[in-house]
Parts: C-alpha cells; sequence; structure tokens
C-alpha cells in the first residue's frame, strides 16, 4: 500500500523538524540552483553530504529511513551518468582523448567528467530531497504556507485533505488489479485502470468536499489550531544554509 | 428511550418539502411533513432510493450551492449549525492527525486556540477516542474513523447532528461502538438528532420519531416508533423497510429458513483448502492452518469479526493471493497459478463495493469484458435475470445505477461465466429487504444449479436465511463448523 | 420551486477537491506504475515520447474544472504529492511542476479560460512541454551534445503536440461517458 511515510515525534521535535518548512523549501531550491551552475563535481557531493549530515544530526531521521530514501536514487545516478557521458558535447571535440569507444560512439575523458558531474548532481538532488521530505510533515509545510506565505487555505487545506485520500485510492487501484484476473484478463495493468482510478478519485473527492463543507470549511476566515511564528532557529537555518552553499561554491 | 425532549418550538420544521437534483427526471423527496422537538432525534428509514441522504443533506444546510436542484415546500432548521457524519470512514477524514481532525471544524468557526485545545479531547472523550491526540489518522480502524467524524462534528457543540448511514460500512463491533456513543449524545439531549440508519436493532431504542419514506421519495409514514408501527407495520415490511427483529416476529414477519443443508453437498468439493496459511508480512500470519472444502451446490457462511482473516481467506480461495503454506484446490489446480481466463471460467468473487470492480464505462461494455464468445451469448440473458436488461441499461454507465443496480451488475459480471465456485464479500451490507431477498433467491437458484457459494458476511439474518453450512473464523483460524 | 445554485464562477470546495484529488490518483498511479519508469530509463534520451504523460495532471485538471489556476494547482499537488512519498527528485519536481503547471495555465489564462477545445489543448500540452524541457536542460542536459538535446527537444514536443493531448482529451471523455462529471459544465 502506498502512503505517505509520517514523521515520528523524534524527527518533529528535532532541530531540522522545528525549522520552518518554508525555509528548509527555500534552501532547497537554493541550493538547487547552486548544483546546477557549478561545473564542479565537490561542491554538489559536498553539499550532498553536508544534506544527509543534517537529516541524521539536525534532523534525527533514522539512518535506515535514509538509506531507503536513497535507494531509488543509485539506477537514476548511473543511468544520468551514463546517458551524460555518451552524449556530451565533449565526445565531438576531435582532440579529446578517447577513453572508450562503442562501435561509432566514443566517449571522451571530458565526457566522462561531464557523466560524473551530472552523477553527483543527482546524488545531491536525492540528498536534499531526503533532507526535506523526512524532516517535514504535510501539514506543517500546508501550515506554513497559509499562515506564513499568505497563501489560500481553502486550496492548501483542500490539497492536504486529498492527500489523506493517499492510501484508499492505492487500495482502489488494487482491487481494480483483481478485478481484472478476476474478469479472465490477462495482465493487471491496463490504460483504463487509470479511468477507473479518476472516477473513483472523483467520488472521494465529492464526498470528502461535502465533508469539508459540513465542517464549515471556506466559511470564512479560520483560525489556527497549529500556530506558526518565525523563530531564531529559522534565520540561522536559513542564513547558515547559504552561508555554506555559498563556501562550497567559492572553495571550488 | 430515556431522556425528555428539551421543549421549545420545533428544532425542525417540514412543510410539503421536496427536493429534484439538478438535470434529474424525478424529484428525490417530495411532500415531506413533520416536526422535531429540540433535542429529539428522528429516525429515517426507507428503502433504497426512497431519498433518505436528501432529506438528510436538506436538515443539515448542505444542498444548494455544491449540491445544486429545485426546492419545493419549505424546510426551517431552527439551528444555524449542523454536525454532519456520512457513511463512508474514508471519505471523511481530512487531516494527518486525530486532534488536528477534530479541531478542524472549530478552526473553521474561528475559535480561540485555548478554547480549541480544551475542546478537542471532550470530543475524542465523547466518541470513545480518549487519548487518540497523537494517533495517524491512517491507523484508525474504520469503525475508530467514524467515531473521529462524530468527535469532529460534535466538537463545535452543534445543536443539531445529522447521521447518514454512519454504520453502513463498519462491522457489527464497530457498528455497536458507534452506536454506544450515539445513545450517550441522545440520553445528554445535547443536540437534536436527524439519523439515517438501515441496522434499526441498533439505533431503534434512540428515535423519538420516525421518518419513513418510500421508494418514489414520499413519506409512509411518520410520528413515535409505536404508533408507525402500529398503523403501517405491515406495509413498511412490504416497502423493503428494515424494523427491528422483535417487532418483525411481532408483525409475523416469517424468517426465512428454507436453507436446508442441500442433498447435492456429498459431492466432490469444487474447492478446498488443507493447511492453509497466510501471512502478508512476516511473523504476522492472518491464517493458520485452515481446512475447509466447498462441494457444488452448498451454501456456506463464512463468519467472524474484522480481523479474523475473512477476506483474506475468500482472495486465496479465489486465487488472487499466494498461500504462505498449504495449499488451495481449486477444481484440481491451485488457483493462484491458474491463468486469469481458466481462472475466471472456475471461480468468482463479488467484492462489498461494487465501484471497485468496474473496468468499463457502459454496463454492456462491463459485461462484455474478458468473454469468450462462449460466454458472450450468456451476457444478455444473464443481465435479464438480474433486472438490468441490455436494452434499457446497456448504454448507461455503471457508475450512474444505483447502489442495488450496481451491485447486481457486478454479480451479472462474474455470473456470466457461470463459474462453479462463487465467493462474495458482505454481499448484504446497506442493503434494503428487497434487495436481500432479490440476492438470498438467485443464491439458491445458483445452488440448486450446483454452484458452490461461499458468502464471507457479518449478517447474521443473512446467515440464517442463506446457509446450509456455517464456518467460524477466528483470529485466522477455523473455530467451529456448524449448522445455521 | 425555488433554483438553489451558486454561480459566480468561484472555486467551490467540491472543485479545490476534486483537482486536488485527481492529482493525487494520478501521483498513486504513477508511483505504483513508474517503477517501470525508472527501468525504462536506460532506454535513454527516446523515453522522453513517454514524458507527456507527467505532464497530465495540467490538461485533465483545467477541462473538467474550468476555472483559473486548475492546471497549476494540479501540477503542484501531484509534485509536491511524490516528494512526499519519497521520489529522489522530490525537491527538483517541485520545481518542474511549477513551471510545468504554470505553462500550461498561462496558455488557458491567454484565452481567459473561455475556450477549451482541440487547439488550446494542443497549445497547453506544448507549452508545458516546453517548460519541460527548458527544466531539464538546464538540470539535466546542459552538457549533452546539440543534436542530441534537439532528439530530446524533438521528442518532449511530439508528446506535447500529440500524446499529452489526446491522452487528456481521452481522459477527461471517458470520465465524462461515466457519468463521474455531471456536477460539471460540459
Amino acid at each position: 500500500m502506498i502512503a505517505i511515510a509520517p514523521l515520528e515525534a523524534a524527527q518533529s521535535r528535532s532541530l531540522l523538524g522545528r525549522t520552518n518548512p518554508l525555509v528548509k523549501l527555500g534552501l532547497a531550491a537554493l541550493w538547487l540552483v547552486g548544483f546546477v551552475v557549478t561545473p564542479r563535481v565537490g561542491p554538489p557531493l559536498a553539499l550532498a553530504a553536508a544534506a544527509l549530515v543534517a537529516a541524521l544530526l539536525l534532523g534525527r531521521v533514522p539512518p535506515v529511513s535514509v538509506l531507503r530514501g536513497l535507494a531509488p536514487l543509485w539506477t537514476a545516478a548511473i543511468g544520468i551518468a551514463f546517458f551524460t557521458a555518451l552524449f556530451s558535447a565533449a565526445n565531438t571535440d576531435p582532440a579529446a582523448r578517447v577513453v572508450l569507444a562503442l562501435g561509432a560512439l566514443r566517449v571522451t575523458d571530458g565526457a566522462v567528467a561531464d557523466g560524473i558531474l551530472l552523477g553527483a548532481r543527482v546524488v545531491a538532488i536525492a540528498a536534499v530531497s531526503v533532507a526535506f521530505a523526512r524532516s517535514t510533515s504535510p501539514t506543517a509545510l500546508v501550515d506554513a504556507l497559509v499562515q506564513q506565505a499568505r497563501l489560500s487555505d481553502r486550496f492548501a487545506y483542500g490539497a492536504l485533505a486529498a492527500y489523506q485520500a493517499v492510501p484508499r485510492l492505492s487500495l482502489d487501484l488494487a482491487a481494480l488489479r483483481e478485478a481484472r484476473r478476476l474478469r479472465g484478463l490477462r495482465g493487471d495493468w491496463h490504460p483504463r485502470l487509470l479511468v477507473a482510478l479518476l472516477v473513483l478519485a472523483v467520488r472521494h473527492a465529492e464526498r470528502l468536499g461535502l465533508a469539508m463543507d459540513a465542517r464549515g470549511f471556506g466559511r470564512g476566515p479560520r483560525s489556527h489550531f497549529r500556530p506558526r511564528a518565525w523563530g531564531p532557529l529559522d534565520l540561522v537555518v536559513g542564513l547558515g544554509g547559504v552561508a555554506l552553499l555559498g563556501a562550497v561554491l567559492a572553495w571550488a | 428511550m430515556g431522556g425528555t425532549a428539551r421543549g421549545g418550538p420545533p428544532a425542525i420544521v417540514a412543510r410539503d418539502f421536496g427536493f429534484r437534483y439538478a438535470r434529474a427526471a424525478e424529484a428525490a423527496l417530495e411532500g415531506v411533513d413533520l416536526e422535531l422537538e429540540p433535542g429529539g432525534c428522528l429516525l429515517v428509514l426507507g428503502p433504497s432510493g426512497s431519498g433518505k441522504s436528501t432529506f438528510a443533506l436538506a436538515v443539515a444546510g448542505l444542498l444548494g450551492g455544491d449540491v445544486p436542484g429545485l426546492v419545493a415546500g419549505s424546510l426551517r432548521v431552527d439551528e444555524a449549525d449542523a454536525g454532519v457524519v456520512f457513511q463512508d470512514p474514508d471519505r471523511q477524514v481530512v487531516m494527518e492527525r486525530v486532534a488536528d481532525d477534530v479541531a478542524f471544524g472549530l478552526e473553521s468557526r474561528a475559535w480561540s486556540l485555548p478554547a480549541m485545545r480544551a475542546r478537542v479531547p471532550e470530543a475524542l472523550s465523547d466518541a470513545g477516542l480518549a487519548g487518540y491526540e497523537a494517533h495517524l489518522t491512517a491507523t484508525l480502524s474504520g469503525g475508530q474513523r467514524q467515531r473521529l467524524a462524530l468527535a469532529g462534528a460534535l466538537a463545535p457543540r452543534p445543536g443539531l447532528l445529522v447521521l447518514d448511514e454512519p454504520t453502513a460500512n463498519l462491522d457489527p463491533a464497530g457498528a455497536r461502538a458507534f452506536v454506544e456513543r450515539l445513545a450517550a449524545v441522545r440520553a445528554a439531549r445535547a443536540a437534536t438528532i436527524v439519523l439515517v440508519e438501515h441496522r434499526v436493532d441498533l439505533v431503534w431504542r434512540l428515535a423519538d420519531r420516525l421518518l419513513v419514506l418510500g421508494r418514489d421519495g414520499r413519506p409512509i409514514a411518520s410520528g413515535p416508533p409505536g404508533a408507525v408501527v402500529a398503523r403501517h407495520g405491515a406495509r413498511l415490511v412490504t416497502e423493503g423497510v428494515w424494523l427491528p427483529a422483535a417487532v418483525e416476529r411481532q408483525l409475523g414477519v416469517a424468517v426465512d429458513h428454507s436453507a436446508q443443508p442441500s442433498a447435492v453437498g456429498a459431492g466432490p468439493p469444487v474447492v478446498a483448502a488443507s493447511g492453509l496459511a497466510f501471512a502478508y508480512e512476516r511473523g504476522r500470519p492472518v491464517l493458520l492452518d485452515v481446512d475447509l472444502h466447498v462441494a457444488a451446490g452448498e451454501r456456506v457462511a463464512l463468519v467472524g469479526q474484522n480481523g479474523s482473516g475473512k477476506s483474506t481467506l475468500a482472495r486465496l480461495l479465489v486465487g488472487l493471493l499466494r498461500p504462505t503454506a498449504g495449499r488451495v484446490d481449486l477444481l484440481g489446480d491451485a488457483p493462484h497459478r491458474l491463468a486469469p481466463a481458466d481462472l475466471a471460467a472456475r471461480a468468482g468473487l463479488v467484492f462489498q463495493d461494487p465501484e471497485r470492480q468496474f473496468l468499463a464505462t457502459r454496463v454492456a461494455d462491463e459485461i462484455a469484458l474478458g468473454l469468450t464468445s462462449a460466454d458472450r451469448a450468456r451476457a444478455a440473458p444473464t443481465l435479464e435475470a438480474l433486472g438490468l436488461p441490455l436494452a434499457s441499461f446497456g448504454a448507461r454507465s455503471p457508475y450512474q445505477l444505483s447502489g442495488g443496480e450496481q451491485r447486481r451488475l457486478s454479480l451479472a459480471c462474474i455470473l456470466v461465466r457461470e463459474p462453479r465456485l462463487l465467493v462474495l464479500d458482505e454481499p448484504t451490507f446497506g442493503q434494503d429487504r428487497l434487495a436481500v431477498d432479490g440476492l438470498l433467491a438467485l443464491l439458491r437458484d445458483r445452488a440448486a444449479a450446483g454452484t458452490a457459494i461461499l458468502a464471507a458476511t457479518h449478517d447474521e439474518r443473512f446467515v440464517a436465511a442463506f446457509a446450509s453450512r456455517v464456518l467460524e473464523l477466528h483470529a485466522g483460524r477455523l473455530v467451529a463448523e456448524r449448522a445455521p | 420551486m425555488t433554483e438553489i445554485t451558486t454561480t459566480d464562477g468561484r472555486w467551490r470546495t467540491r472543485d479545490i477537491l476534486v483537482v486536488a484529488v485527481i492529482a493525487v490518483a494520478f501521483g498513486v498511479f504513477f508511483w505504483a506504475f513508474g517503477f517501470a519508469w525508472s527501468a525504462l530509463g536506460f532506454l535513454g534520451p527516446a523515453v522522453n515520447l513517454l514524458y507527456g504523460l507527467w505532464l497530465l495532471p495540467a490538461l485533465v485538471a483545467p477541462l473538467i474544472v474550468r476555472r483559473p489556476g486548475a492546471a497549476l494547482f494540479a501540477e503542484l499537488v501531484a509534485a509536491s504529492l511524490s516528494a512526499f512519498l519519497g521520489s529522489q527528485w522530490a525537491v527538483d519536481t517541485l520545481v518542474s511542476g511549477l513551471v510545468q503547471g504554470a505553462a500550461a495555465e498561462l496558455v488557458f489564462a491567454a484565452l481567459r479560460y473561455r475556450r477549451f477545445d482541440l487547439p488550446v489543448v494542443i497549445a497547453a500540452g506544448l507549452a508545458a512541454s516546453a517548460a519541460a524541457f527548458v527544466h531539464d536542460w538546464i538540470v539535466y542536459y546542459g552538457e549533452y551534445a546539440p543534436d542530441v538535446v534537439v532528439v530530446i527537444a524533438g521528442s518532449m514536443a511530439i508528446s506535447g503536440l500529440l500524446l499529452l493531448p489526446a491522452a487528456a482529451i481521452l481522459l477527461v471523455r471517458a470520465l465524462r461517458d461515466a457519468g463521474a462529471l455531471s456536477g460539471y459544465s460540459d
């Protein structure tokens, strides 16, 4: 069953857990820009390490959880590194040293460097993603977006309510796949499954929307059960993150 | 029937009230006249399609706006604020954590933080979920989720509580727990209650007044329960309305005990399990060492609490799951190894929720899905036999059929192949009497024709009328085998 | 009889939920199905022909709920869901989702949300794919040889021009046939 892994108390009470999600998101976006602009392998890897350290130490994320979060990364990183090396512009340079020749394709050392760079970038993106996802709950993010970024509460809480549909929809999808087998249909994947799932999604949305209206949703200004305020921690983490980015980029 | 109403002007007054949904050919509700005193409890009964939900939505003030349509007559509800509990436990949860979910309605009404912090634990306690504040809503059982919905509805201290079939998707234990909480609310006369329910045995004692709607959306009867039963009792039964067992006995409604042990049951089993065990995860077995068999023509009921493994067993018998240990034999083969086409020819499983089994957007396509040319000839007659003739239903969408029609369609889609084994998972949930009678007749015919039938069910009345043999599961083991 | 409806063009609760839950359903479907995607990943850039599928929420949502912001909201919900489900691209997915949704949104906005017919859907598909391409180029394909970049751009364009609009329109039509959209304008 598919579900958003919940944050344990240890994680939500940790330093990283208590840092404002908007600050974390902003830092992640900024670091992403950093990963993309630097031509060197060092910065992404250093920042990836920093992100993982932050997750483990500041976020109290269990190592197993971090490893699981990184698991899908390796095939992607290797794949992208491989294709970058294969298709790199550096391969067209006739003067470059050829490292590998696959039939008509040549892979130069410049291309290999490019491949490694992209691989490092993917690792960095994944590390930052894990650090963010394992230290932030969707509720905290939505609260911050509504209370501090002043986004529409109807849309934000509507999205949060829709998230609660994930387990049910994944069970629905499993049930539909079973139904295919029971009807003698070969294979349990088919585009028609998407249609069926979307119909169930619309049903779910209509019922849930009615339930939310019955609870006064959208009636007027809301108060907040989980009030949020900016704090010194946010400033420290924010500035620290920016400073680290600057330092790593400058050092490289 | 404890407690007295609060006195004062009526909380709800309906005068010739009716409602027609936008784009509907006919009115869902017509000519409703009633008065309900403050703090009173109105129980709304009626067969499927009688407009009960429409009435509940109207009282809750949810018609119009998101639910467009035309109103007739007048409905005056004194309370501006209504708490509502709907029937699907999965489709009312809004937040990740229990306390946040309860507080959601309070936030919408701009309550102050200290007031919310004080009120949330109280509301949870009233709903029987004391101490659950930090729990993840996703880990709650269906029964707990319904009580969470009740807590959320009660939190703002509404003067009116509307419940639309709140126990429809709950097992008996969950239903009882929910009704207990509701009874406490009613005893305190904290709110006027409008309750739509099928499970009359549980809620009859709560009702101060009944409103019985007929299939056409017009009231058949309304008034205090005793009076309604005295004047209209027989008619209610023929209209398909469930009444408490005691009342039905009084009215002389014959309980159907025609499920005799079938003579055909002596033949070789259609499906047999030996030493069957299953675990979804290592170390957490759901089924242990189950031995059973169902022979052609037998009608077997599988009973047991939620969590006893009934659904899992049903799935194993039709090859949707692979046994962790032991074997299942379906006419000579292990069902999980069969190719889909072979499997469908031998066995079928009909789930509780028909909408999760539809794979097409037209009835004609739905019935034809996966059929071999030999089976195709049976499509039209099967639909006909289930009251869904191809001529009128073929072009319609399965999703737009009524609940009863959807169930019959999902049954038809399985029966069209004339499988030797038919397994049903909770076939009577939320069904009115006429639908259940129809199902019983159908199953009896199929069994007589040689189909082996197994029904996993909580419904005691159904078991009494349907089964020639009852298997009881408890914590994954078959603990009893008996006559009904 | 008195008619009670609201037609003030504002998003109703149910509109918000329909877009959000559909986006979530896409997310669940792709997540369950998507490990096949990773397996296909080794096919390289040509896999971008299928790219259009990830942009479906941005087209399907506005076709169903014809109000401003549907495309952007749908993409943001789908992207943020995949981030929380544990996608290794999480943060980057949010950026992609934002630009793709915004691009589609701009097309519908340019027509004042009054036209939702085939040419508009194609234009939105193309815009969303173009935005996706630009994002991917910056983040992943910067080092690629120009001719390879052209192949990728081309396959994403084909995807956005043909596959995506066709899939979106067929999906919405199927939903309409199923009667799921009876509360929405045709």
